[in-house]
């Protein structure tokens, strides 16, 4: 699959409107977590978009992909996606965090949203990601592809780690764990709280296919995601370089904004930088 | 003085704590989750970073490398939020226990969180830290009483669960109050019916109770259970002696929570007309904590409806 550049800017700019939704939710419910959002947008927009098997019309769809937001605090970056394929309306947007919304703070289980289970409490996605990637296996499902995207600071877990043997052990070439690797997790930088690094070495000692992107390239992104395709009896990890808060100045390399909303100014401003990066790409 | 709102929030008059006590207890250590901004001990660590350890997100290795440092005699000071300490790292904290090791685990984040929704609340910490043997429960409704918990964890060997919520806190105490550990500590007298509240509990039963008296013609003694475990069974026995009912607030689910454990010994000593009023076996949901607490009936008109029910 290669994406020519009108294509290019075309997905570019449906992740900057997804950016513009992450923040207007949270702003509206005045709490949520920008940081990890904005960071991980990109990657989940082009799972549902280019890499899973995912029928917007029936989320249910049996010979689907599994996607397991494993850090829940991610929740506006899956609700303003899922908005984009057109599974949650506008209004619906800004109902995040209300009582009886569907959009609870953290994702919870819902099969019309194709939100496969609850998350939110860290450590627990890449077991889950275990079980199902064995149970595709059981059913001789070859093309069932399970993907689990982790907070980097979610990698302090022990289950984490558990669940990283367990993979390799079973040989689970149909798991693809993706690495938000932003650098920052609540209190500050990775490295200072609990040094990660070198992390891809970790995974590599774990029996784990690595595949290194830079998460700002969308089309090395998708190229990852298409090696992780190939690789055969192992489970592969794809360590995405990202930032945290990304594209909003104020936000950008900064834990103040892992779990605060922005103020009425605040939103303002980082609106308008996401206008002026659409800009530049030409909108038309 | 009485159901003032209070300046600064229970989370921070924690934090403040260790801060201040940090030169007397020179063998006390803090330990945080990753969750050092949200539960204030950042203030700990910024004045003594030699003796402040951040975990990273791995509540069962915090837990462990307390149980560590407590053989080794120091006195570990536990944070991070309610549930995922309390619940992720539990088995650890039975071991710990066992033991009777000087851990003292000290959460914020305690009950109904708000926006955070259903993963982040804590309804069921109470459940499976009171089952535990040796383990210490405590619940402070105040800054004051807070502190003065803090001081008794400090001063006692042993390990302590103490819950701390997320919101700031409503003063109920005059300065010359003195927590006493075990006993149940009457906030308000009164004659014809009892409230027994543990945290918010309390301060809803107040409120409540101050309502029902204008309405009704009653008066409505009230309990704050800090001491979830151990607890005076015969004091408290003593104290709802001439009321005609007894009804208990948590904010905790009702099953296996602090009314369970109330209903046991009155049940057992005591029999008496008894209503809890709780979480009814739900995890709640996302939304500002008063709605919250209002949608799964933790609110006045719901506790006075409920003692108009006991009480006729
Ligand atoms: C078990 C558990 N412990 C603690 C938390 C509180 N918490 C929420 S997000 C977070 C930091 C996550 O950091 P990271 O995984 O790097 O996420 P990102 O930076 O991508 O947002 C913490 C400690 C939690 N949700 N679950």
């Amino acid at each position: 699959m290669v994406i020519n550049e009108a294509e290019e800017s075309d997905l570019l700019l449906d992740i900057l409107d997804i950016k513009k939704n992450i923040l207007k939710m949270i702003y509206l419910a005045q709490s949520g977590h920008p940081g990890g959002s904005l960071s991980c947008a990109t990657l989940i927009y082009l799972l549902y978009k280019k890499i899973m098997k995912f029928n917007p019309k029936n989320p249910k769809w049996d010979e689907r992909d599994i996607f397991i937001l494993s850090k829940g605090h991610a929740a506006p970056a899956l609700y303003s996606v899922l908005s984009k394929i057109g599974l949650i309306t506008k209004e619906e947007l800004t109902t995040l965090r209300k009582v009886n919304s569907k959009l609870q703070g953290h994702p919870v289980k819902n099969d019309q949203l194709g939100i496969e289970i609850t998350t939110g409490s860290l450590g627990m996605g890449l077991s889950i990601g275990v079980g199902c990637a064995l149970s595709a296996k059981l059913d001789k499902k070859k093309d069932k592809l399970i993907y689990v995207l982790l907070g980097d600071g979610e990698l302090n877990e022990g289950s984490i780690w558990e669940a990283a043997m367990a993979a390799s052990h079973y040989n689970l070439d149909n798991l693809i764990a993706i690495v938000d690797r932003n650098g920052i997790q609540s209190d500050g930088f990775t490295e200072e709280i609990m040094g990660l690094e070198p992390l891809a070495n970790k995974w590599d000692a774990f029996g784990w296919d690595v595949i290194e992107v830079d998460g700002s390239n969308i089309r090395e992104i998708i190229g990852g995601f298409q090696k992780s395709k190939k690789t055969i009896r192992k489970p592969t990890v794809i360590i995405s370089y990202l930032v945290k808060g990304s594209d909003i100045s104020f936000m950008e390399h900064s834990s103040k904004y892992h779990g605060r909303a922005p103020n009425k100014e605040e939103y303002e401003n980082a609106i308008k930088e996401i206008e002026e990066i659409e800009k530049k790409i030409g909108v038309s | 003085m009485f159901l003032k709102l209070e300046e600064i929030n229970m989370r921070d008059a924690f934090g403040k704590y260790l801060h201040n006590i940090g030169d007397k207890y020179k063998d006390m250590v803090v330990l945080d989750c990753d969750l050092s901004t949200s539960t204030r001990t950042n203030l700990f660590a910024k004045k003594y970073p030699k003796r402040f350890f951040n975990m990273g997100i791995a509540e069962q290795n915090m837990l462990g490398t307390a149980m560590g440092f407590a053989i080794s005699g120091k006195i570990p000071i536990v944070s991070g939020f309610s549930i995922f300490t309390s619940g992720r790292a539990w088995e650890f904290i039975r071991m710990a226990c066992h033991d009777n090791l000087n851990v003292k685990i000290i959460t914020t984040h305690g009950g109904i969180v708000g926006e955070d929704g259903s993963t982040h609340n804590a309804l069921e910490d109470l459940s499976i830290m009171a089952t535990l043997p040796n383990l210490n429960v405590l619940i402070p409704v105040d800054n004051l009483e807070l502190v003065q918990m803090l001081d008794f964890a400090l001063k006692n060997e042993g390990p302590f669960y103490i819950r701390i919520p997320r919101e700031s806190s409503t003063n109920v105490h005059n300065k010359n109050y003195h927590f006493t550990m075990r006993k149940p500590d009457v906030v308000k007298k009164g004659k014809d019916i009892c409230f027994i509240g543990t945290g918010y509990g309390t301060i809803l039963s107040l409120k409540s109770a101050l309502e029902i008296e204008n309405e009704l013609n009653c008066t409505v003694k009230v309990i704050n259970l800090s001491t979830i475990k151990p607890i005076d069974e015969e004091k408290l026995i003593n104290e709802v002696k001439n009321v005609k009912g007894v009804i208990i607030i948590e904010e905790h689910n009702i099953y296996c929570g602090v009314g369970s454990i109330v209903a046991r010994i009155f049940s057992e000593r005591y029999p008496i007309k008894m209503k809890i009023i709780g979480v009814d076996n739900s995890y709640c949901q996302s939304g500002t904590r008063n709605e919250v607490l209002k949608e799964y009936g933790l609110n006045i008109e719901n506790i006075i409806e409920k003692a108009k029910n006991l009480l006729s």
